[in-house]
């Protein structure tokens, strides 16, 4: 990126940017590239005739020279460094000008390390109702879903600020979101009774505007059908899909088209396995499946199972429905498929982590290994439990992720990393305002942590390494 | 500001845009005249007079100040605009020069667009996703798509004069290849759908009527080989013509359109055609067509199968006619010499021009099988084959001459069905070589062992190999004979004694004739030596298959070493004592069977110039009435004379049948040891089921007949290994 100086001024660039005199080389502003303000300035079809000017190139540019000494800078050494005093937004701003935005983020942000995540910020939002739950975004923004009737969706960009809200069509609940991409926000909401047809359902918004960009409707012999939308998942191709459930008993998952919003197929609920009410959707890229999760206390008991679309069968199935009676005050609350595809792991109320193995028949594999609690586990459980003490009847169930071959567990107001084979718990990300996590959510190199009071969540990040 | 020209009065500029960024209302309007203008000024070559500094700060403020629609709206209506003009430029460009200027406009459209992008990067940034409007150079491209290149005044233009060039090209004439290349590659940028719909389609229909037509031509007036040299060439052509200006998507499309219209669509006529047909290149041994017809018709669906037919009727035919020919079965060596040849014919077909295509090498292997077991004698001569070679015929050859030799012979005894009659055949053959010490290799005969062995199994080749075996252990007990009981034998003849183990070899029972009192006292002590050593053997005198030599002094004084069989040492020996015996006298005295003491006598008195005896009356055959003289007169140029046996090397008739007989019954055993080996193992069995197992555990071996396997099985339930199913008379039950 920087090449040295040579004694020649040839190929050494004068810029006077608001006042201010930098020298540097053409070398250094091209290689941020001929799709940014500074890379162009310099390319040959800018500047014909200057070739034989054996002064350097002047160029004046009407801007805060701070900024562009901070910017000048990510160009010549790869880092971000921000002066203290130099407020980030006006940063981004100026990167936004030069065309550099994109270099500030990676630099920024970038390389995701569960080991040594830090507490970038906690970010207080102004919704009446408490956040529900929240998923980050690809390029290191999040969107977070409010409960209670407005249905609106929350949406930040990766420098956290705030996006105009995502409302659903008549203000429909949210029940869960997902990201096509970083511009595409898909939602799912719960069809209210009594209200007109065109009620709850899926659809998906741009993230930058909030515009609706596709209604996605669920048609059942051939006739349009309202619904009620649970949970969410995208296949990274071109499939949508969302556990549905009909207002005559229509359950089952639907898929689209993400482009154009087409409905491709409905895999209507077979006996003894709940689809159309999931907890939690997930497509394994390895075995070209989705697992579909439905979870106490939504209903009695707890069921997982694996769909094949390509010849619609389900591959694999579990459910605790008749698990022996001492463990019946035990529940599976979410779950997660590891990202080798090899199990599904589990976690109950209580916060123990329980494996499935999918490779086996669940049938036959004897069920639910579930893991003893390790202390840290058990400590922070307890802390959990004075707290909901003390807030009365608020509780929250823990939740499951898979990012980067790890395991993260949210337990009261921690969340557990669990690294290896054997999933041993590595670190514990905690912040104490705000109260217990109901929900988080890793991607872009981010994790977010959504709290069940205040309305606040926490954004993780991993610093940059150190120099040496 | 608003008549500032390309010069540079920078400083004015920002002084006056700052005063008045705030208030003025007429700022936008202003400002878009700036860009206005230097897009004007890009397009017209003038933009060394710009800033680009100032352009884009101008660019970022009218996003800035919402007029983000106003700046793109405005610079799709200057971009129309420019298009529109140069479309008419291209549109009155003449004859040949309308390429050449479409090229050169669209290079001047991609400069300026990439430089009004560099200007505009900030609204392509944030007004254009937030807006959904197309991004700035996908505008450019789709503006020239419309304006441009589906103008109606160039759209169908364009696409004649592409075209006109290609078929000038496939004609012979030089076109500017670069130029071409340009065009496509912008047909490309404008996005793989301009390319197919207003390029690629039209182009694929007039090649195929080009070739359609062209073909038709070839094939009237071309023979086989030259239509196929046209047809690779005009392939080649086709895939050079898309390495040089076409996109490399369109190869394979063009290529199958080739492949179709010259070929698929003439195959059967082009195999078939008469004189340079597929059979006449095969007959002709053309490699180099045959490679061509291969390479061509591999492209097409079918294709490789229509020439694997052909060459495989055509092979069964001539193999056919090759095994069956009358002619041809006179003499076994060349017989098989001829399936050696027709077999490396072919196999140098498929390996220089078919590419060693393991379907053609199948092809050529199942006719081969299928001609060769049309003749029932292909075994025995292929054995006499190897005899021959093994006698004499590898005389002063090398280790792998050898090699190669008896690996060709093995490649036909693979095709052999009735390899058991193989066997047979063999072990006469090496007996005999053996016997009479005519094998010319002992490594040799070893080599072909290990390779029977190694094609068939120790089964096979353990009788071979026991005979080998007699062989050496003769060797050793004659040499030790010898040594014990030099003094006791005193100056007698000498004996040497092949000891054969019954069984091993294929020898058949024939009474001893009487020996000569000289032989008989050795043969005697040897007798009694060798049951010394050996316990509980019992030996047999084989007379009819010794040989003797013995010397003989004749008229003049002239003495000759005369090397005899057994049977002839015999008659001769009569002699010393006697100058004339008739025939009944020989027969009496000697008890040879009178078959053999006929071709006895006929080898002695009948052929010139070894005839020791001489029989009155003169004449070829023998009679029962004949009288035989010793020969005074008998002259020989060589002290050694041999004197053979007079004896078809081929098998008579009668002989034939008894071989065949004997393998037929020795086959018996072995079907029913199969018969008996599966119905152990599945216990009940249905007849069909039977006969296919059977068959396939013995096809190995032979093939054998379903009749006899019946006739196997019906014995096996007399002798109660099996019964029939006592409801369902198909089925068979193993008794153990």
């Amino acid at each position: 990126m920087y090449t040295p100086p040579t004694t020649s001024t040839r190929g050494r660039v004068r810029l006077n940017v608001g006042g201010r005199v930098f020298e540097t080389t053409a070398a250094t502003l091209a290689a941020a590239g001929r799709d940014t303000m500074l890379g162009a300035m310099v390319d040959a079809s800018w500047n014909s005739g200057v070739h034989d000017d054996p002064a350097p190139a002047e160029y004046f540019i009407d801007r805060d020279p701070s900024c562009f000494a901070v910017l000048l800078d990510l160009l010549r050494t790869g880092d971000l460094h921000v002066p203290p005093g130099l407020p980030e937004a006006t940063l981004y701003r100026e990167a936004l000008y030069y065309g550099l935005l994109d270099r500030v983020r990676s630099a920024r942000l970038g390389g995701f390390d569960p080991d040594r995540l830090r507490l970038a910020s906690s970010v207080h939002g102004r919704s009446p109702g408490d956040g529900v739950a929240i998923r980050a975004a690809p390029d290191g923004g999040c969107c977070v879903s409010h409960g209670g009737a407005s249905g609106v969706v929350r949406v930040y960009n990766w420098m956290l600020q705030e996006r105009r809200p995502v409302y659903y069509p008549s203000h429909a609940p949210v029940n869960d979101a997902a990201y096509l991409d970083a511009s595409t926000l898909l939602l799912a909401a719960r069809e209210r009774p009594g209200r007109r047809d065109d009620d709850g359902g899926v659809s998906s918004f741009s993230a930058l505007t909030g515009e609706t960009r596709h209604r996605f409707r669920v048609a059942h012999d051939r006739q349009p059908r309202s619904f009620t939308a649970t949970a969410l998942a995208f296949d990274g191709g071109c499939d949508v899909f969302a556990s549905c459930k009909g207002r005559i008993n229509e359950y089952g998952v639907a898929v689209w088209d993400c482009n154009t919003g087409e409905q491709t197929g409905f895999f209507y609920e077979p006996p003894g396995c709940a689809l159309g009410e999931a907890d939690r959707l997930q497509w394994l890229d390895g075995t070209n499946t989705l697992m579909v999760a439905t979870m106490f206390p939504r209903t009695d008991s707890s069921f997982v199972s694996l769909l094949d679309f390509r010849d619609k069968s389900v591959v694999w199935s579990w459910s605790d429905v008749g698990t022996p009676a001492s463990l019946e005050d035990k529940h599976a609350v979410d779950a997660v498929a590891t990202e080798d595809g090899r199990s599904v792991c589990l976690v109950n109320q209580y916060d123990d982590l329980g494996f499935l193995d999918l490779r086996k028949n669940a049938a036959s594999s004897g069920g639910v290994r579930w893991r003893s609690r390790s202390k840290l586990a058990t400590m922070s459980g307890g802390k959990t439990k004075t707290k909901k003490a003390a807030c009365g009847e608020e509780t929250c169930y823990p939740k499951l992720a898979a990012h980067g071959g790890r395991l993260f567990a949210s337990t009261g107001d921690a969340i557990s990393v669990f690294s290896g084979p054997d999933h041993v718990m590595t670190s514990t990300l905690r912040c104490s305002n705000g109260g217990a996590i109901c929900d988080f959510s890793i991607g872009g190199d981010r994790l977010f942590a959504l709290h069940g009071e205040e309305n606040v969540f926490d954004v993780w990040e991993t610093p940059p390494p150190p120099i040496i | 500001m608003s008549g500032g020209g390309p010069t540079r009065k920078r400083n004015f500029k920002i002084e006056a845009f700052k005063h008045r960024v705030e208030l003025d209302p007429k700022y936008a309007e202003r400002t878009w005249k700036v860009l206005e203008h230097a897009i004007h000024e890009i397009y017209n070559h003038n933009a060394s007079g710009l800033s680009f500094e100032e352009l884009y700060r101008s660019a970022y403020n009218m996003v800035l100040h919402k007029y983000g629609e106003k700046l793109y709206d405005g610079l799709q209506n200057t971009m129309t605009s420019r298009l529109k003009e140069i479309s008419k430029s291209i549109e009155t460009a003449q004859g040949g020069l309308f390429l050449e200027e479409l090229n050169a406009r669209w290079m001047d459209h991609n400069k300026a667009l990439q430089m009004i992008r560099d200007i505009l990067m900030y609204m392509d940034r944030t007004y254009v996703p937030t807006a959904h409007r197309t991004p700035v150079h996908e505008l450019g491209l789709n503006l020239w798509r419309d304006h441009i290149i589906h103008s109606p005044m160039i759209h169908s233009r364009l696409l004649d004069t592409l075209l006109d060039l290609i078929d000038r090209e496939r004609m012979g004439e030089v076109i500017n290849r670069g130029l071409m290349r340009s065009i496509t590659k912008m047909l490309m940028d404008l996005g793989p759908a301009v390319y197919q719909d207003d390029f690629e389609k039209p182009f694929l229909e007039v090649s195929a009527s080009f070739y359609s037509g062209e073909s038709q031509e070839f094939i009237e007036c071309c023979d086989c080989g030259n239509y196929l040299k046209k047809a690779e060439r005009r392939l080649n052509e086709e895939m050079e013509r898309v390495s040089h200006y076409l996109d490399a998507g369109s190869e394979a499309k063009i290529t199958s359109v080739v492949e179709k219209e010259m070929i698929a669509n003439h195959m059967h006529r082009l195999v078939h055609m008469e004189n340079s047909g597929l059979v006449n290149m095969l007959v002709d041994d053309k490699y180099e067509d045959l490679g061509r017809m291969y390479a061509l018709f591999r492209r097409v669906l079918d294709g490789l199968s229509t020439i694997r037919d052909v060459m495989t009727s055509y092979l069964r035919e001539t193999g056919k006619q090759l095994v069956t020919d009358p002619e041809r079965l006179k003499d076994p060596v060349e017989f098989v010499q001829r399936l050696l040849n027709e077999k490396d014919k072919h196999d140098k077909i498929i390996s220089v021009a078919f590419g060693n295509d393991k379907t053609f090498q199948n092809a050529l292997n199942s006719s081969f099988e299928f001609f060769i077991n049309l003749n029932n004698r292909s075994p025995e001569f292929i054995s006499l084959y190897v005899d021959d070679k093994l006698r004499k015929g590898l005389k002063g050859a090398t280790e792998e001459d050898v090699e190669v030799i008896l690996d060709k012979v093995m490649m036909l005894f693979r095709y052999l069905q009735e390899k058991d009659v193989f066997e047979k055949y063999y072990k006469q053959h090496l007996a005999k070589r053996l016997l009479s010490g005519k094998t010319v290799s002992d490594d040799a005969e070893r080599s072909m062992i290990v390779k029977l062995k190694t094609e068939c199994g120790y089964q096979f080749t353990s009788k071979l190999e026991g005979m080998f075996t007699d062989m050496k252990t003769s060797q050793d007990t004659m040499q030790d004979f010898y040594a014990k009981k030099s003094e006791e034998l005193g100056d007698g003849p000498t004996l040497d004694v092949h000891i054969l183990t019954t069984g091993s070899w294929p020898t058949q029972p024939s009474p001893p004739c009487n020996l000569p009192t000289e032989i008989l006292t050795v043969c005697e002590k040897f007798r009694s030596y060798y049951l010394g050593t050996h316990n509980g053997r019992r030996l047999t005198w084989q007379t009819n298959m010794g040989t003797a030599d013995i010397k003989a002094t004749f008229g003049k004084g002239q003495k000759h070493e005369l090397n005899v069989s057994t049977y002839q040492m015999c008659v001769l020996m009569l002699f010393n004592n006697a100058d004339g015996l008739t025939y009944k006298d020989i027969e009496r005295d000697t008890e040879i069977p009178a078959s053999d003491l006929k071709r006895c006598l006929q080898s002695l008195a009948c052929v010139k110039g070894k005839n020791v005896l001489r029989k009155e009356p003169m004449s070829k055959d023998i009679s029962e009435d004949d009288t035989f003289y010793f020969n005074d007169k008998f002259t020989s140029k060589l002290v050694k004379v041999k004197i053979g046996t007079v004896v078809a090397q081929k098998e008579s008739e009668p002989e034939k049948q008894e071989t065949r007989q004997r393998v037929e019954e020795d086959r018996k055993p072995q079907i029913e040891a199969a018969i008996v080996r599966i119905m152990k193992s599945r216990r009940v069995l249905d007849h069909n089921s039977i006969v296919a197992e059977v068959t396939k555990q013995l096809q190995a071996r032979f093939l054998p007949n379903p009749v006899v396997i019946k006739k196997r099985i019906e014995s096996l339930i007399e002798r109660e290994f099996l019964e029939r199913d006592k409801v369902d008379r198909k089925l068979y039950r193993y008794l153990a």
